[in-house]
């Protein structure tokens, strides 16, 4: 007995700068049992095929983090994708490199800025003099101390996150959804004596250049959710600091309004986020705006009901997670 | 040419904490990997760690179950070092930042491991080299070095009877290198990919095991290798033995918990060699499960329930669900023995040092030896960090006392020549073929049960791939990332390899731990209880042979 097998198409992304002007996509078509992952389809093309592909991997079970590629223009782990569901809905397997990172030939891509970013959270305990490791035997944390890392410690850098990420695309200050995951796995951990320094530090082109689109965890293939422990930064940071960026003032602003009034206000957001000065640098945009919809543009004024939203808030502050 | 006083090879967990110990000894060290740091085969280590810390536990237990586990095959005095060694670098590692599961007081969560006399390993759920990999670099980020990631080694250069440095090939620039160096620690890792059904990584080829030998050190034990009982069958994506720890129970196609015939003391818990002779025993019995993939017996974890599951083997939840489409929760999983580790290596003593001044090894690439004829799950990433730290701090004292190195123009050229020559072959041998039928080969004449007959015909067969070898071609022109031309290096390293495992195991006419003789079926104390060294000639692995060292522990029959 054999596992039923189907005809696969992969068009591979093929680019070597130091010989050839521009890529090209190349065809392969195996016979393959839908559940072979591409790591190993793309194996057997460069066994039996063309020794010539290239791409980086290494442990085939999703630990070692080498695989990660844009597979049907999704960001994922060929070791951890099964062909079948990819051919079924795209007909074929469209193989490119990540995104957001040079390509250094075919599918293998110069990750220098990815690990840049990483180093720049500062990934290692720092001690606070007051607080030393106890000697010669191990810190006491709790199982519940433990949960509060979340998924994070699951992170194998494989960067499919800063693949996907469009404000990586957008600003290379932006640290990625890697390295605030890693962040946050600092910023919880009791053993740390630096949170607040590093609430305060990784505001500025950091943090707050995040658009809160979730395609990071939408990719992660272990789970680690960075834009939910993002989230979490941002309340931390803002317990610590309170509003300093334009990000934060603008999260800050924005739920005065709600509680003040009930509903956004865009003019009293906009002050609140930019300042008075820095509302002369949106006029353009506000022009526009109100040329368009000039109902926008309008003197704030509360609600009815606007006491229940209150309420919410109010409960919600009570529950909200502050940094140790 | 580069210069460095220190170079390591290697950076799983052994090449990290070998390059922590030379920097804090105060040399300038570099670290050569053909990965980057992160993507070591250490991190996929998944069930923990052992260490003696509890009160009701004892080192001296964790001692006799390391040296009944080797088959009396391991160096009673490493093995005391080893243990007693264990509890503090746990700490260590702990402070540096690791994050262990826990138990409810804020202590470190320990589990039951095969072959254990006390629930003593301590875990990170089910990724525990992932977590120890991570703390470890993040530790040693800290610290001034240099790393060349994607760089593979070729060749040590040994002369005036000490080593003088090494030569390198830079994957993404396509250019060797040579890096003068007076100390070079062999932090390597696994050989797996010798065989067509392993649990270790595409990038397990015992690269500096190989290059070491070439340059002419001593291998130790090279015929022990070790089988993982539960490996998902099909891809032999490692099941953690903490599946076993945590309550997990094998099964055969007729429902019977067989082990109960093999183990009758401790079941699933008896030693790796003894559950992976159990299952090839059942499947070829006609007692196991049969399917497209082969034969196999049931790992069964449904009676621990969802929570207990989830929670403390998440990663293998996750393998199952993306590798296997299985939901250990509720169905069993289907497993079968595949090569999990290499008791033997490069020789050493507990220092690291091994019979050339100036080369040093360490971790799995290295025999010190600890694990014997068969090592305990626990004890490998324990092994990595201990002797890690001893290997790098020996490389760093010999820096300091050794005098300039003299490496010549030549050196580069004469490792660099032949490889260049397979570019320029018109026709050749594919390196992709040539590592399959190895494969193939190690796993049909050299797997868990061996015999005469076999190992011959196996040996027979490697020396024939050997001379095609001498013909590899590479065909691809790119000198970016050429993985051809990589591909044709590591196969070279894991013929040679392939060589003295047969050559080791044919010669050694008894069993013991992981060599199975079905023609020798017992272990004979008398005649073999001594070490095989295998010394390399231009006519193949000439052997020689070298005592245990004994402390306390009179040989026994092993039962478990």
């Amino acid at each position: 007995m054999a596992a039923s097998t189907v005809a696969a198409n992969f068009d591979v992304f093929r680019f070597d700068p130091a010989r050839q002007v521009q890529p090209r996509y190349q065809r392969y078509t195996l016979e393959l049992a839908p559940h072979t992952p591409v790591l190993t389809a793309l194996l057997r093309i460069r066994a039996e095929i063309d020794p010539s592909l290239t791409l980086r991997y290494s442990c085939r079970s999703a630990i070692c983090g080498s695989c990660a590629m844009q597979i049907n223009s999704k960001s994922r782990l060929a070791c951890q994708t099964p062909i079948g569901p990819e051919v079924e809905r795209h007909g074929r397997v469209v193989v490119e490199p990540m995104r957001n990172q040079p390509v250094l030939r075919d599918l293998v891509v110069d990750q220098a800025s990815f690990w840049a970013q990483y180093d720049r959270i500062e990934p290692h305990l720092k001690l606070d003099p007051a607080h030393p490791m106890p000697e010669g035997r191990t810190t006491s944390m709790t199982p519940e101390e433990v949960d509060r890392f979340k998924e994070t410690p699951r992170c194998i850098a494989c960067a499919a996150c800063f693949s996907a990420c469009p404000a990586v695309e957008a600003d290379p200050a932006f640290p990625g959804p890697m390295a605030l995951a890693k962040l946050y796995r600092f910023v919880v951990d009791p053993r740390d004596g630096a949170t607040q320094d590093r609430l305060v530090r990784i505001q500025p082109n950091g943090l707050w250049l995040c658009l809160r689109c979730h395609l990071c965890t939408e990719a992660c293939p272990k789970d680690v959710r960075p834009s939910e422990r993002i989230r979490d930064l941002k309340e931390m940071a803002i317990a610590v600091q309170g509003g300093t960026e334009h990000g934060s003032k603008h999260a800050i602003g924005f739920k005065d309004n709600i509680v003040d009034l009930g509903l956004l206000n865009e003019m009293k957001l906009v002050r609140q986020t930019f300042g008075v000065g820095g509302m002369l640098g949106q006029l353009p945009q506000g022009l526009k705006i109100w040329r368009k919809k000039p109902e926008v543009i309008r003197k704030p004024h509360r609600i009815e009901g606007a006491d229940e939203l209150e309420k919410i808030y109010a409960e919600l502050d009570k529950r909200s997670e502050t940094p140790k | 040419m580069l210069r460095h006083e220190v170079v390591v090879v290697g950076a799983g967990l052994a090449g990290q904490r070998a390059a922590l110990a030379a920097v804090e000894a105060g040399r300038d060290v570099a670290i050569v990997t053909k990965l980057h740091p992160l993507r070591s085969h250490s991190g996929a280590a998944q069930g923990g760690i052992n260490a003696a810390v509890g009160a009701e536990d004892s080192v001296d237990t964790h001692i006799y179950d390391t040296v009944k586990g080797s088959d009396y095959l391991g160096d009673q005095d490493a093995i005391e070092f080893f243990c007693r060694e264990a509890g503090p670098i746990v700490v260590e590692m702990e402070h540096f930042g690791t994050i262990f599961s826990r138990s409810p007081d804020g202590s470190l969560a320990r589990r039951p491991f095969g072959g254990a006399g006390f629930p003593r390993t301590i875990y990170a759920a089910d990724r525990t080299g992932l977590a120890l990999l991570q703390a470890l670099w993040e530790r040693l980020g800290t610290e001034r070095f240099t790393l060349y990631p994607e760089w593979d080694l070729i060749r040590i250069v040994v002369r005036d009877g000490r080593v003088q440095g090494i030569i390198a090939y830079d994957r993404k620039r396509g250019e060797f290198e040579e890096i003068a160096a007076k100390s070079v620690v062999i932090a390597t890792g696994p050989a797996g990919r010798l065989y067509s059904r392993t649990t270790n990584a595409h990038s397990c080829t015992g690269d500096g095991v190989a290059v070491a030998y070439d340059a002419g050190a001593f291998l130790k034990d090279m015929e022990f290798v070790q089988f993982h009982p539960t490996a998902l069958l099909e891809t032999s994506i490692l099941i953690t033995e903490g599946a076993r720890g945590e309550g997990g129970i094998l099964k055969n196609a007729s429902g019977e918990r067989f082990m109960s015939r093999y183990a009758p003391h401790v079941l699933e818990l008896a030693s790796r060699d003894v559950v992976s002779r159990a299952i090839v025993t059942e499947v070829a019995d006609g007692r196991g499960f049969t399917g497209p993939y082969g034969g196999y017996v049931h790992l069964e974890l449904m009676h621990l329930g969802k929570e207990k599951v989830e929670s403390r083997l998440q990663e293998i939840c996750d393998f199952c669900r993306h590798f296997a489409g299985i939901d250990p929760v509720t169905e069993p999983i289907p497993v079968y023995p595949a090569q999990h580790y290499m008791m033997g290596g490069v020789g050493t003593n507990i220092r690291g040092e091994t019979n050339i001044p100036g080369l040093f090894a360490a971790g799995e690439a290295a025999c010190v030896s600890i694990h014997g004829a068969n090592r305990l799950g626990g004890n490998s990433l324990l092994e990595t960090l201990v002797f890690g730290r001893e290997a790098g701090a020996a490389a760093a004292q010999y820096a300091v006392g050794a005098s300039a190195t003299t490496m010549r123009a030549t050196d580069l050229d004469e490792a660099a020549r032949p490889i260049r020559g397979w570019s320029s072959r018109s026709e050749g041998e594919d390196p992709s073929a040539l590592r399959t039928e190895m494969q193939e080969t190690m796993e049909r004449y050299a797997g868990i049960y061996r015999n005469e007959a076999d190992l011959l015909e196996g040996l027979r067969r490697i020396r024939a791939l050997r001379s095609r070898f001498d013909r590899v071609r590479v065909v691809d022109a790119s000198k970016v990332y050429n993985l051809n031309l990589t591909d044709a290096v590591e196969v070279g390293h894991m013929l040679e390899l392939a060589e003295v495992i047969l050559v080791g195991a044919y010669a050694r006419t008894e069993s013991r731990g992981a060599h199975a003789r079905t023609d020798f079926p017992k272990r004979d104390d008398q005649k073999w209880m001594k070490h095989t060294l295998a010394q390399k000639t231009s006519t193949g692995p000439n052997l020689s042979y070298a005592p245990v060292a004994y402390t306390r522990w009179e040989p026994k029959e092993r039962v478990y």
